[in-house]
């Protein structure tokens, strides 16, 4: 495995980003919450590249790869009139081509 | 924003039931089931694909269908998407399960 490493695209984000989940329909499998689309929130990891659930989903191999990332969201971002601390915040996993580094609402375009 | 029938995050729900039961008999087979379709010897399909066919449900079945059911229509849908058997096959064994049973 390590001799192909080499040729992994490297990922886009990295700990500390702020991205925005893009908006948009869901795919065959969709691994992204509604909950948390067009929010904003903070890269805390980089999780690793895995094959893509939502091509899985269809029989096929999954491939290319994604990068998932462990992303956090203040919960008085993610939910309106939110009246618990100020501090509560939400992880999700979110694979890359549902992140976008700009601050409007984006749709996805797996 | 177009919202998939098991993504319900957020939604005002009913009342959920937090009482404990024990795994029935039927729920543990549906899950030895799936554990040998999807293990390593086998692997007829994925979860994810197990995923997609719940996903599938229309709202009314999804409220409707127990837990185990939409497992086991999912898996039932996937052994026919690979070929492995067809609805007829399947309704055949059932009919033929019946009639032994005397039903």
């Amino acid at each position: 495995m390590l001799e192909h490493q080499e040729f992994i695209a490297s990922p886009s984000f990295n700990v500390g980003d702020r991205v925005t989940v893009k908006s948009g329909h869901p795919e065959s499998h969709c691994r992204t919450p509604v909950y948390l689309r067009g929010k904003r929130g903070t890269i805390v990891e980089v999780v690793g590249r895995y094959h893509n659930p939502s091509l899985l989903a269809l029989h096929k191999p999954g491939l290319p790869k994604l990068w998932l990332y462990r992303v956090r969201f203040q919960q008085s971002d993610v939910w309106e009139d939110y009246d618990g601390s100020s501090r509560d915040t939400v992880i999700a996993d979110i694979y890359e081509h549902w992140l976008s580094s700009d601050e409007e609402h984006l749709n996805v375009s797996p | 924003m177009q919202r998939k029938v098991n993504d319900v995050g957020g939604l005002t729900g009913s009342q959920i039931d937090q009482a404990e039961h024990d795994p029935t008999f039927y729920e543990k087979r549906i899950d030895a089931l799936l554990m040998l379709l999807t293990g390593p010897k086998v692997q007829a399909f994925t979860v994810d694909s197990l995923r997609r066919a719940i996903e599938q449900n229309t709202p009314e079945d999804y409220s409707k269908r127990g837990y185990y059911e939409k497992w086991l229509l999912a898996i039932r849908q996937l052994l026919v998407e690979q070929q492995i058997l067809s609805n007829e096959e399947i309704d055949r064994r059932i009919e033929e399960i019946k009639q032994r049973k005397g039903h």
